[in-house]
């Protein structure tokens, strides 16, 4: 009786979760592709202007990712492998862009470096332009380097010191043992940080909208063609051009580059002492470790002194206006707030109880919803929006300007980095404990309270503090969903930076800075090291 | 004299607050088959480690052929190790791992060729040339990372425990060859291990080390038959400690007390067994190490008293092993272990059983406020 009853929910649970992925996943992408007509497809693969920013954005995508794979791997390289002075101030400056809304870096660098720039025009007294493709490439480097940093950190921490001392003891010193070891052991972390930070800068909407001026990339374009001229037909095309290469890199990275790693193929870790790094290396390193940090720092003191300046380049006086007058913006505070809470929860909820179901039972569905968990972190938040906006804002299902349709665009869109950590987790968690469990006597609804539920606890709020803070600083998802009615923060800062209100855009974005930065803060102080948020 | 070829000097070292060596001290003849055996944390890897270069001389010299070596980088002191875990690049194939070291000095091709082939030949691992380590054994990979040392042709080899990742067949039949190739080819080799058994059968010399010390420094009989504290006899194989008081003093015969139960034991110790400014003297405390082999069980009714080694003991329990039988017998107050080899089918459950101990297989190590009733290795 109580099995029968255990079973039942178990379907019901299964059933909920694969409804809500046909629902919420898979029938938006439908829509899209289904959505333009044959013509619409040859009207654009005609136009020489779409061409033109499918060029553009191949570019983008190009430049961005060669730098800041680049800039990842030399501080990748200096945190994990030299003793160069400050290392840990380098990692964590480093991370910082990794929690910020992804404009933010473009905006700032506008305040910056552009035509009134604090350091341009400032300092310097030169009037520079920094609207177009070199304005956002420097923009997408620094805000995406994070990424490749991060990745290969791990694997130049999981290589052995032992190679590299087996290396050196064979007669193999500096760069040599550099070019015969640690590089080509690295080389398969490489390719990968250098994929994932390829779908980023394709996918990147934020950046480009704000700093790219005339230079349009896909992204934009999509955006245009619908605040333009209303053709959501143009828009799905032009997502779709930006869907196929980030599906096909990231299902790349993630099946073929993953098993060419070295990194299961070296023994257990030992403890070996760092060996020194030559003179002229260690301080090149550092210089460049140091230049790039002030350029993230810069970013974030852009947009304080923007906060709390009268008129940015004609008016250096201080002020506190621009933070009364967030007053009038509570709403959508309050409902990026709120909206980001609830889709946070959801997410981490929604995915862990996925992971349980696909690592734990067997079940007919199990590789479609495993599929389906990891699809979002393929799709461009742009394409998912445009999505949402033409399967869930007409009937049957018209949520046109709800705040459901946010939340959920905001919930699926996070599902795959809960889903994964779950997966981690549970991988970690040995069948044998429930064994163990089971032997001495424990029911299963017991071993899952006591045994699963405490081991899950850490990693379900690190995905929700993830899937918040994605939540809360995301442009690109919500941007084709927003309504008066609905609209975020981000949605309102995006607007007030084309009208050319930077003080007030940037004292919203402080706010979303210090609820980011806070609720990190908070989560590392009730959780500890238990909360692991540094996972790409 | 002794042709030394590897000299440590005073050599200390410390991680952060742990003294992991202690000045260290000792002399490695050219040539030879050298072990520092000790348990995990002794300090053994890391005076290895110290030798190849990978870790600074802190306090102490480290001499090579008389070459003052303390500065010289890893690759230049001609010092090759063969890591615990091979330590094969992953990156590259069998004969790009030999070959690297090669590589990397620039050495002529033809030359290059030459030594691999003859490499490969002591090794038996030609046709392995062409996989990756990921795609060969265990056992095949040991051999490739000790072919990928012995191509350089080094003036001292190290060995990090090269067979603890080894099933245990394997690992005997590498021992055995391993020594083999060494004594032909005549390289001054340093090999680690924790493993007492594998220090015996390989070693020219054996430094047992314990917490960043060496304990004693001697041939593997030496080490084993006259250990010079109550550490090293329990380190190496198994041993009965039986605590007594020394009675009389001959030339070549002590008697030795026994503490609980009054019996008297015989000892006839070797002359150079014993350090002459240590030998024991009446009315010294003292402890005996008798190896469980060297306690011969007789016949109830065999003649011969306490002046001549005979005792009784009661019989505790008994383990059939195949090659031998171990007893457990109460007697001097303490339960002792005797191993009977080749016992046929006939084990012994009387009651009250009867043994006898040779004088000459008896040690004597003076008491160095160390006690222990028997060590097993």
């Amino acid at each position: 009786m109580k099995r029968r009853k255990h079973e039942l929910s178990l379907t019901i649970a299964i059933l909920f979760i694969v409804i809500c992925l046909l629902g919420f996943v898979i029938y938006p992408i439908v829509e899209v592709f289904l959505f333009p007509k044959i013509g619409d497809f040859l009207s654009i693969l005609k136009s020489e202007r779409y061409m033109r920013t499918a060029l553009n954005s191949l570019m983008m995508v190009i430049l961005s990712t060669l730098s800041a794979t680049t800039i990842g791997f030399l501080f990748a390289f200096t945190v994990a492998r030299t003793n160069v002075p400050g290392r840990k101030i380098f990692k964590l400056i480093s991370l910082l862009p990794l929690f910020s809304p992804p404009f933010m870096v473009a905006f700032s660098y506008i305040m910056m470096f552009g035509k009134n720039g604090l350091i341009t025009a400032g300092i310097f007294g030169v009037k520079t332009n920094i609207f177009g493709w070199h304005g956002l490439w420097l923009a997408q480097t620094i805000a995406f380097f994070p990424v490749a940093f991060l990745v290969m950190e791990g694997v130049l921490q999981s290589i052995s010191p032992m190679l590299e001392h087996a290396g050196r003891n064979l007669g193999a010193t500096g760069f040599a043992l550099f070019r015969t070891v640690t590089f080509p052991l690295a080389r398969p972390g490489v390719a990968g940080a250098a994929l994932l930070v390829a779908i980023q800068v394709l996918a990147d909407f934020g950046n480009p909208i704000m700093i790219s001026g005339s230079f349009s990339v896909l992204a934009t374009e999509a955006w245009m063609r619908v605040e333009g001229w209303a053709d959501i037909a143009g828009a799905a095309v032009l997502s779709i051009f930006l869907l196929v290469p980030s599906f096909a890199i990231f299902f790349f990275q993630r099946y073929w580059v993953n098993k060419r790693s070295y990194v299961t193929v070296t023994g257990k870790i030992a403890q070996m002492e760092i060996q020194k790094t030559g003179k002229a290396v260690k301080w090149t390193l550092f210089a460049i470790c140091a230049f790039i940090s002030v350029l993230i720092l810069l970013v974030y003191v852009g947009l304080l002194v923007g906060a709390f300046v009268n008129g940015w380049g004609y008016d250096w006086s201080p002020t506190l206006r621009y933070f009364r007058e967030i007053s009038s913006r509570s709403k959508e505070l309050i409902r990026s707030l709120s909206y980001s809470i609830v889709a946070g929860f959801s997410s981490a909820l929604f995915s862990m109880v996925a992971a349980y179901l696909v690592s734990r039972k067997k079940f007919l569905m199990r590789r479609f919803v495993d599929f389906t968990c990891i699809l979002p972190a393929a799709l461009p938040g742009i394409f998912l929006g445009i999505g949402y906006s033409i399967g869930f804002t007409r009937p049957p299902v018209d949520m046109y300007g709800t705040a459901a349709i946010i939340v959920l665009s905001m919930i699926f869109w996070n599902i795959s980095t809960g889903y994964q950590t779950g997966i981690g987790a549970l991988q970690q968690i040995s069948p044998s404990f429930n064994d163990a469990a089971s032997n001495l006597g424990a029911t299963s609804m017991r071993i899952f309270r006591e045994i699963e539920i405490p081991l899950i606890k850490g990693p379900f709020f690190s995905s929700f503090i993830i899937s918040f803070i994605r939540a809360v600083t995301t442009l690109s998802v919500i941007v084709f969903l927003s309504t008066s009615k609905n609209a975020v923060v981000t949605f309102s800062i995006m607007n007030l930076v084309s009208d050319g209100f930077y003080g007030k855009a940037a004292a919203l974005t402080c706010v979303l800075l210090v609820i980011s930065f806070g609720t990190l803060g908070i989560a590392k102080l009730l959780m500890g090291k238990q909360v692991q948020l540094f996972k790409v | 004299m002794k042709n030394v070829h590897v000299a440590i000097s005073n050599v200390s070292k410390t991680f952060g607050k742990a003294k992991v060596l202690d000045d260290i001290s000792l002399e490695i003849p050219r040539g030879s088959f050298t072990t520092l055996l000790g348990p995990s944390g002794c300090g053994k890897t890391t005076l290895l480690r110290t030798l190849a270069g990978f870790y600074s001389v802190e306090l102490g010299d480290i001499f090579i052929d008389d070459q003052r070596v303390n500065d010289v980088p890893s690759h230049l002191r001609n010092a090759i190790m063969v890591f615990q875990d091979y330590a094969l690049f992953p990156h590259m194939n069998i004969r790009e791992n030999i070959t690297y070291g090669l590589r990397i000095r620039k050495m002529p091709q033809a030359e290059i060729g030459k030594r691999l082939e003859r490499t490969i030949g002591y090794l038996d691992i030609g046709n392995l040339l062409d996989r990756t380590p990921g795609q060969i054994s265990g056992g095949q990979q040991q051999r490739v990372a000790l072919a990928r040392a012995l191509v350089m042709e080094p003036e001292v080899l190290l060995l990090d425990e090269p067979l603890s990742n080894l099933d245990a067949k394997l690992r005997i039949s590498i021992r055995a060859e391993l020594r083999q190739l060494q004594q032909r080819l005549k390289i001054t080799t340093i090999y680690v291990t924790h493993d007492q058994a594998e220090a015996l059968a390989m070693s020219d010399m054996i430094a047992v080390m314990k917490d960043g010390h060496i304990m004693q420094v001697g041939s593997p009989s030496d080490v084993y038959y006259h250990p010079n504290s109550t550490f090293v006899a329990s380190f190496i194989g198994t041993v009965n400690f039986i605590r007594g008081v020394v009675r009389s003093v001959a030339d070549d015969r002590i008697e030795v007390e026994v503490k609980n139960g009054g019996a008297t034991i015989a000892v006839q110790e070797k002359p150079q067994g014993t350090d002459a400014g240590n030998a024991p003297r009446i009315g010294d405390n003292v402890t005996l190490a008798i190896r469980p082999e060297s306690i011969k069980l007789l016949d109830k009714a065999a003649a011969g008293d306490d002046s001549q080694n005979f005792f009784n003991g009661k019989l505790i329990r008994s383990i059939f092993e195949g090659s031998s039988i171990r007893y457990w017998i109460d007697a001097f107050g303490a339960e002792i272990l005797a191993d009977v080899f080749d016992p046929g089918e006939n084990i012994v459950r009387e009651d009250i059983v009867r043994f006898t101990i040779e004088p000459g297989k008896v040690h004597i190590i003076i008491d160095r406020c160390e006690s222990g009733i028997h060590g097993v290795a």
